[in-house]
């Protein structure tokens, strides 16, 4: 295996391959911060261009687009509040907050760092690992699922934050809009009033624009000095080691849960980003500055998200299977190529596997440098005085949630969530469980029908006998809960 | 009320940019939006990313792809129809889109009056799956097993009236078996679950699972249409499963009003992208075919695709 990996590297060692890369990581980040772009989309749409490119070139080129697009997501999460991708929900908590002070570079360079640090680990690990983690993503059927996802939405609850009450209430509000459309068992349309455009359910960036930005839009609006002033006036200084060392601990922390989710399918970033965050959160000795402005909040959340990248790879590479849409447009470039992932490609053309991992790895260490370079431009954003900057976010916000799906509808979800998030904000609610409940909400309730379906009505037995990996998490879960609620709230 | 003036300039601006493409003097003058009514990375995705970046060669302007997914494929599919008739907006769509969505539920357009057949781009057979350990060897023996033990062998799908449900629901109908259907959300993670071993059956194109099988992972027990895929493995005619059964077609649509002499001109450019090598050889290389067929003979399937799915549907929601 030594050799192949030695082999796969000498593939990647190609001038073409790193310009194409670096192209692909700097698109990739301008389209992430585009609220409403999704890196998906760029994706697709680049797509054709690694149809007429050499394997080795055409490949690393999407990986670029892909990866620096979910940092690209971070930048209008952390300076304006608007995550540009459902990953980058947790990063908004702190990065916002950090702007506010002034520490917008910190933070951004923060989100970089961790970024590429979650990434690469995340990646070496795959490369590594990648013929047991192949056979575990395997292990993981929809019983399986279904408990994660239901520890998952547990320990959401039981560290919502200081007011355990309005958490739950807003987190049972999330998974209720989650059924919102067509139930994904049975196809059976629900609360859609007979809306034929409500039958696809609520759609996840117009809710998240509305929920994040707008209200501290309509804050800026409610200051009476509006006007000249602008956001933070300074830029502030840049990460400094020792920062970065206080933080390594939470990133090594979230760079494991993040690895760990990527392995389990069909969960990804959003939960990774979530899991990581409220994890650092519990482990910190001061929990009650998390959401406030913690430099360890934005590590925690861009750490995990990132880290996630790597093993998801790994069904598509070993099976030819892509478990979700990232990888379908990687499979269409692999095939186009006339190389099909799959057993065959793995034992045949060893190599290309492996230099496909690495020039993962050389991307993250490229978009260390291009981050880096590019910060200064992208903080500059904040310091616009606030009549033209809040008028601009504003149009971003709106434009980002039409050009989603190109659907003018989502306009009208944008103002509904953005009036829910500005009550909350008033009414001191958080909205980050609202918004955990939504995400997890679907997965959750599909993988209940599917397990359901599968146990053929007998659901003690096939749970015990077939699946007790599910059992044991299950049983699990209320003990971890009280766990971290004690610890949460010890003082 | 911002976002309602925002709302009024958007539509404004864009009437104002197609009201400018209406003075035509050779059609096609402007880029072609071909709507996919699918999510980047499905294999609809795929295939239009193969044709619209060969087509500009053929009809002399760009071909745009714009994603509009959503209830099961009925939000692109409503867009298209209400859209201009000028053949400036296409719909890249399935045969079950086009005659089946609107036996589940009231479809917000009439695709017999709606649509029309530009030309049918290939189809996608479906081929029936076991694990490679599993005890089933041949259809014949599924067929017993399943029959044996009605609702206990599971199948996985790709999510409800998919393009692995559909044909699923067929065989079912067709052969009287009852099988525990179980959902997936999509191609992949349907296929992810058959080799994981949750479930007992599955279903997959030629496309995806072609280098499952010859590391044996995977067994094919029976592909769609007249003739052999695989080398001893039977079609559904051998089966004697005749007609449109398990095939999925990929077409190209457009709406109705569709001037004839328009028509004519995407029906002769997709004719002749036939014989571009470009496009053949990115088909190939995807494992998909380049079986065309010309709208008017298209056309003539579709009725009997409306009967026949609405009796699957019929039987299946009883």
């Amino acid at each position: 295996m030594l050799e192949q990996i030695i082999e796969g590297l000498f593939l990647t060692l190609r001038v073409d391959t790193f310009a194409f890369m670096a192209i692909g990581l700097f698109g990739g980040m301008l389209v992430g911060a585009l609220p409403g772009f999704t890196t998906l989309m760029a994706m697709a749409i680049l797509l054709p261009i690694s149809f007429f490119l050499d394997p080795v070139v055409g490949i690393p080129f999407l990986l670029g687009v892909y990866k620096g697009g979910i940092f690209g997501g971070s930048i209008p999460a952390i300076l304006v509040s608007m995550p540009g991708t459902g990953a980058a929900v947790a990063t908004t908590a702190d990065g916002y907050q950090l702007t506010k002070k002034g520490k917008s570079r910190k933070a951004l360079d923060m989100a970089l760092f961790s970024s590429v640090f979650g990434d690469t680990a995340s990646d070496i690990f795959t490369l590594l690992m990648i013929v047991p983690i192949a056979y575990l993503v395997l292990q993981f059927g929809p019983p399986e699922i279904f408990a994660i996802l239901t520890m998952s939405v547990v320990i959401v609850a039981v560290t919502a934050g200081k007011n355990p009450l309005k958490g739950l209430i807003m987190l049972a509000f999330g998974l209720w809009i989650s059924f919102i459309g067509s139930d994904p068992i049975g196809g059976m349309e629900r609360f859609t009033f007979g809306l034929f455009e409500l039958r696809g359910g609520i759609p996840l960036l117009p809710l998240l624009i509305g929920l994040f930005a707008l209200p501290e839009i309509v804050k800026i609006v409610g200051r009476t000095n509006v006007g000249e002033a602008s956001v933070a006036t300074i830029l502030g200084e840049r990460l400094t080691l020792a920062e970065f060392k206080r933080c390594l601990r939470t990133i090594c922390r979230s760079t494991v849960i993040g690895t760990c989710i990527g392995i389990i399918p069909g969960l990804g970033q959003m939960v990774a980003a979530v899991m990581g965050y409220t994890a650092a959160k519990n482990a910190s000795p001061v929990k009650e500055n998390f959401g406030k402005g913690e430099l360890e909040g934005v590590a925690a959340a861009e750490a995990a998200n990132n880290a996630v990248n790597g093993p998801t790879m790994v069904p598509l590479l070993t099976l030819g299977i892509p478990g979700d849409n990232v990888t379908a447009i990687l499979l269409g470039a692999f095939v186009a190529q006339g190389l099909r992932p799959g057993p065959t490609l793995f034992s045949e053309q060893g190599p290309v596997v492996f230099g496909i991992l690495i020039a993962m790895v050389f991307a993250n260490l490229m978009f260390l440098v291009i981050g880096y370079l590019s910060i200064p431009a992208f903080a500059r954003i904040i310091t616009i005085r606030s009549n033209l900057l809040v008028p601009l976010v504003t149009m971003f916000a709106v434009a980002g949630a039409y050009v989603y799906r190109s659907n003018p509808n989502d306009i009208i979800v944008l103002a509904i969530f953005g009036v829910i998030g500005i009550i909350a904000s008033a009414a001191k609610f958080e909205v980050m469980p609202l918004v955990m409940g939504f995400i997890l909400g679907v997965p959750l309730e599909r993988a209940f029908g599917q397990s359901l379906s599968l146990a053929n009505g007998e659901i003690l037995q096939f749970a015990i006998f077939e699946r007790p990996a599910m059992v044991a998490i299950l049983v699990a879960t209320p003990f971890l809960a009280w766990m971290l609620r004690k610890k949460m709230y010890a003082d | 009320m911002f976002t309602k003036l925002m709302t009024t300039a958007v539509v404004g601006a864009a009437t104002a940019m197609l009201s400018f493409g209406a003075v035509a003097a050779g059609y096609p003058e402007k880029p072609i939006t071909v709507v996919i009514p699918f999510g980047p990375g499905g294999s609809h995705d795929l295939n239009a990313r193969v044709f619209t970046s060969v087509m500009p060669a053929h009809v002399g302007q760009p071909m745009v792809v714009q994603l509009t997914p959503g209830a099961s494929g009925q939000k692109g599919a409503a867009a298209v129809a209400k859209a201009k008739a000028d053949g400036y907006t296409l719909l890249f769509s399935s045969n079950y889109i086009d005659q089946l969505m609107q036996h589940v539920g009231k479809a917000p357009y009439n695709s017999m009056e709606d649509f029309v057949t530009v030309a049918r781009i290939n189809y996608a057979p479906i081929a029936v799956i076991v694990p490679g350990d599993s005890p089933y060897n041949s259809w014949a023996d599924l067929k017993k097993d399943v029959k044996a033990r009605p609702g206990k062998v599971s199948i996985s799908h790709s999510g409800n009236w998919g393009a692995l449900f559909v044909p699923a629901a067929q065989l079912m109908l067709l052969n009287d078996m009852k099988m525990n259907m179980i959902p997936f959300q999509g191609g992949g993670p349907a296929l992810q679950a058959l080799l994981g071993g949750i479930v007992d059956v599955s279903l997959g194109f030629p496309s995806t699972i072609g280098p499952l099988i010859l590391s044996g992972e995977i067994k094919v027990l029976a592909t769609a249409g007249k003739k052999p895929i695989y080398k001893d493995v039977p079609s559904f005619a051998d089966l004697g499963l005749e007609g449109d059964v398990g095939m999925m077609h990929r077409m190209v649509m457009a709406p109705k009003g569709i001037p004839a002499d328009r028509l004519a001109t995407l029906r002769a450019a997709f004719k002749a992208l036939q014989g571009d090598k470009t496009f053949t050889r990115l088909l190939k290389r995807m494992g998909e075919n380049a079986e065309y067929m010309d709208g008017p003979e298209y056309e003539k399937l579709r009725p009997g695709q409306n009967k026949f799915y609405g009796e699957l549907v019929k039987s299946l929601t009883k």
